[in-house]
C-alpha cells in the first residue's frame, strides 16, 4: 500500500475540514494535507506550481457547493490546464449533497474519478488508496 | 287576287264616293295597302260561324294546308288546344259584338306543329249592326315566342340563383365606390339595419376598425384590379354588436376592364370565430398552466437541492462530532470537538431558518399588496443603516418621480430595499466612497426600480447562475451568508415580478426589480 504524498482538500467547511483532517490523521495514508476554502484559490495555487509539480497533489477532495468559485467551475478551469501537467492528479467529488442530478453530473466529467458522499470515512480513504 | 278585290268591296262597304276620279285613285292607293298585306300576313276570313271563306298564300304556308283543304272548313281546324276556353269564348264575346279583338294566338299546322301568330280580327257589319263576317290578320311571332320562352327560362334560372344565394348568403352590392346598392335580407339581418338605412350609404357603415389598415388597402386593390377577393371580416352591427363574415368580393367590370360594381358574398362566421378564440383562449391558458407548474417543479427541485446541499452538510458534522467524542480518548480532544458541535447546531438552525421564510413566502400567495410610497420605503430603510452610511460616507440618491407609488406588500418592499442597500454598502469598493442611487421607471402594465452602485461588482460570467441561490456568495466577506438575493427574488417572484442584474467587476452594480401594477 503507497501512501499519498499530497492531499488537497478544496471545502468552505470548516468543521469537517477540521474533521476530515483528523480523520486522515489517525489513518497515516498521507504526508501532506493542504486546504483551500473555494475553487479559485485552490486554482491559483496549481497554475503558480506548473513549475514545480511535486508540490501538486496526487489527489483532490473537491467540495460542489462553495462561495467565489464553487466545485464545477473549478473542475471547468481545472481542464483548461490539463496540456501543462505532467503530475497525474486524481480528482474525487466530495458532497453533502445527495441529488442524483448532480451525480450524474459528476460523472459525466473526465476529470473526476468518483462521486464521494459525506462524511469522509476511515474505510472510504482505504479504498481510495487501494484503487489508486 | 280576287280574294282582295273582294276584300276591299267589303272594306268600302257603305262608303259614299261622289267622285269617280277620287273613286280611281283611292282604288289603286287601297290595293297597294292590299298587296303590301297579303305579302306581309297572314290573312283569312271567316263568316259569322267561323267557317273559312278566304285564305291568302300566307296563311296556307304556315298551317301548311293548301286552299282547298281551308276553304268551308270550320277554323278550329288550326286550333292547338293551348288556349283556355274562357280565352277563345272573350275573343267570341268581342268579335260577335262587333269590336276588333287582339291577341296572340298559338295555332296547329297541318303537321302538327305549332305556330304563334300576332292576330287582329275584325268584324265586318251589316245593316242591323251583326257581323256578317271576320277579317283575320295575323302575323307569325313563332320566332319571338320562343325566344320569349327562352328567356323566360333563362330569367327563372337565374332567379332561382338569386332565392338560392338570397336565403343563404348575406349578398350586397356596392358600386365602384363603395355605395351600397343593394342589400337582401341576410344583410339586414346580420347588420341590423334596415335596407334603407343602408341602401346609398357607404360601405364603411360596418367597419368594425378592427382590421388593420394595410389588410383593408390589400381588399380594394384587389377588388379595383378586377380580381376576386377572398377572406374573412370583422364588421360592425346597428347595435354595436360584432359579427364575423366569410367574403367574397366579385368585381364587374365594364368594357373597359374598370369594375362599376361589386357584389359582396359573405357567411356568418361569428360562431366559428368564437369557437377559435375560446380554443385560443384554453390554449394559451394550458400554456400558462403548463408554465406555472414548471416554475413549480423547478422550485421543488431547487428545494430539494437546498436541503441536500444546505442542511445535509451540517447534519453530517453532527454525527461525525459525536463519532469522535465517542471514540476520542483523551479528555482534552472530547473537549475540543464538543467546541465545535456548537457553531455547527447554530448554523444548521439558521439555515433551517431561512428555508421556513423562504416556503412561508412561496406559499403565503394571498399576501395583501398595499400602495406604497417609494420615497417612504426609502427613508425608513436608511434610518437602520445610518451608522453604515456614516461610517462609509456614502451617499444614497434617489428619483421616484416617474413612479412614485407601486402596490406592493410593504414587508417585501423594504425587504428588497434592505438587502440592496446592505449589499451595496458590504461590498462597497476599497478604492471609493459608495454610491447609491435608486430610481423607479414605468414601464408597460409594470414598474423598474433600480438600485445603482460603485462597489466590488460580480463577475457575471462566472456567478450568473448562482447569483440570486441560497447560500451562495461571491465574495470574500465575514458576514457574507447568500440568502439575502435568495430571499428578494422569491419575494418579488412570488408576486410575479422578476428581478435582475447588470454589473462588471470594479465598477459597481445595478439591479433591476420588476413589480407588476397590480391593485391595493
Amino acid at each position: 500500500m503507497n501512501n499519498i504524498k499530497n492531499l488537497t482538500l478544496i471545502d468552505d467547511d470548516e468543521v469537517f475540514v477540521y474533521l476530515t483532517r483528523k480523520t486522515l490523521n489517525k489513518t497515516n495514508l498521507v504526508d501532506h494535507i493542504r486546504v483551500f476554502e473555494n475553487g479559485l484559490d485552490a486554482l491559483n495555487f496549481i497554475k503558480n506550481n506548473l513549475g514545480n509539480q511535486d508540490n501538486l497533489p496526487e489527489v483532490i477532495f473537491l467540495d460542489l457547493s462553495m462561495p467565489i468559485m464553487d466545485g464545477w467551475q473549478f473542475l471547468d478551469e481545472f481542464s483548461r490546464l490539463k496540456l501543462d501537467l505532467s503530475k497525474k492528479i486524481t480528482i474525487y467529488i466530495c458532497s453533502s449533497s445527495i441529488s442524483p442530478d448532480d451525480v450524474a453530473r459528476a460523472k459525466s466529467i473526465s476529470e473526476v474519478s468518483d462521486f464521494i458522499f459525506k462524511p469522509i470515512t476511515s474505510q472510504k480513504l482505504y479504498d481510495i488508496v487501494d484503487s489508486l | 287576287m280576287g280574294g282582295i278585290q273582294e276584300l276591299i268591296a267589303f272594306y268600302y262597304f257603305g262608303i259614299e264616293i261622289n267622285s269617280s276620279k277620287i273613286q280611281t285613285v283611292t282604288m289603286e292607293k287601297i290595293a297597294d295597302y292590299m298587296y303590301a298585306l297579303d305579302e306581309s300576313a297572314i290573312v283569312a276570313i271567316t263568316d259569322q260561324k267561323g267557317i273559312i271563306t278566304y285564305v291568302n298564300d300566307n296563311f296556307c304556308k304556315i298551317s301548311k294546308y293548301n286552299r282547298k283543304e281551308l276553304i268551308g272548313q270550320d277554323h278550329r281546324l288550326i286550333n292547338s288546344g293551348y288556349h283556355p276556353k274562357s280565352f277563345i269564348r272573350n275573343l267570341w264575346t268581342s268579335i260577335a259584338n262587333g269590336k276588333v279583338w287582339k291577341g296572340e294566338i298559338k295555332n296547329r299546322a297541318k303537321d302538327g306543329a305549332y305556330y304563334w301568330v300576332d292576330t287582329t280580327i275584325v268584324p265586318f257589319l251589316n245593316k242591323e249592326g251583326k257581323p256578317y263576317q271576320y277579317v283575320a290578320i295575323r302575323f307569325d311571332i313563332t320566332d319571338r315566342k320562343k325566344g320569349e320562352a327562352d328567356l323566360n327560362r333563362s330569367l327563372k334560372e337565374i332567379s332561382d340563383y338569386k332565392y338560392a344565394l338570397d336565403v343563404s348568403a348575406i349578398v350586397a352590392i356596392t358600386d365602384q365606390k363603395g355605395i351600397i346598392r343593394h342589400v337582401n335580407e341576410n344583410f339586414c339581418k346580420i347588420s341590423k339595419y334596415s335596407a334603407q338605412e343602408l341602401i346609398g350609404k357607404d360601405h364603411r357603415i360596418i367597419n368594425s376598425g378592427y382590421h388593420s389598415k394595410a389588410y383593408i388597402r390589400e381588399l380594394w386593390t384587389t377588388i379595383a384590379n378586377g380580381r376576386v377577393w377572398k377572406g374573412e371580416l370583422k364588421n360592425r352591427a346597428k347595435d354595436g354588436t360584432y359579427y364575423w363574415v366569410d367574403t367574397t368580393i366579385v368585381p364587374f367590370l365594364k368594357a373597359d376592364g374598370k369594375p362599376y360594381q361589386y357584389v359582396a358574398i359573405r357567411s356568418d362566421i361569428t360562431e366559428r370565430k368564437k369557437g377559435e378564440a375560446h380554443i385560443k383562449k384554453i390554449n394559451h391558458q394550458a400554456i400558462e398552466h403548463g408554465r406555472a407548474l414548471e416554475s413549480k417543479n423547478r422550485q421543488l427541485v431547487d428545494f430539494c437541492n437546498i436541503v441536500s446541499h444546505n442542511l445535509r452538510g451540517p447534519l453530517i458534522n453532527i454525527s461525525m462530532l459525536i463519532d469522535f467524542t465517542d471514540n476520542s480518548e483523551s479528555e482534552e480532544e472530547k473537549n475540543e470537538i464538543q467546541s465545535k458541535m456548537k457553531p455547527v447546531v447554530n448554523h444548521l438552525m439558521e439555515v433551517f431558518n431561512e428555508l421556513v421564510e423562504s416556503i412561508q413566502v412561496k406559499q403565503d400567495t394571498g399576501i395583501a399588496a398595499d400602495k406604497v410610497c417609494l420615497e417612504d420605503c426609502l427613508e425608513r430603510i436608511k434610518v437602520g443603516f445610518e451608522t453604515q452610511i456614516k461610517k462609509y460616507q456614502a451617499n444614497i440618491g434617489a428619483d421616484f418621480s416617474k413612479a412614485p407609488l407601486v402596490i406592493f406588500p410593504q414587508k417585501y418592499l423594504e425587504s428588497i430595499f434592505a438587502n440592496l442597500i446592505s449589499n451595496a454598502l458590504k461590498y462597497k469598493s476599497p478604492k471609493r466612497n459608495p454610491e447609491i442611487y435608486i430610481e423607479s421607471t414605468p414601464v408597460s402594465g409594470a414598474t423598474v426600480i433600480s438600485f445603482a452602485d460603485n462597489g466590488m461588482g460580480i463577475d457575471l460570467d462566472l456567478h450568473k447562475q448562482h447569483l440570486f441561490k441560497i447560500r451562495k456568495t461571491f465574495h470574500k466577506h465575514p458576514d457574507a451568508k447568500g440568502f439575502g438575493l435568495f430571499m428578494i427574488k422569491t419575494q418579488v417572484e412570488a408576486m410575479g415580478g422578476d428581478i435582475w442584474v447588470e454589473s462588471q467587476p470594479d465598477k459597481g452594480s445595478t439591479f433591476f426589480v420588476k413589480i407588476l401594477n397590480g391593485e391595493a
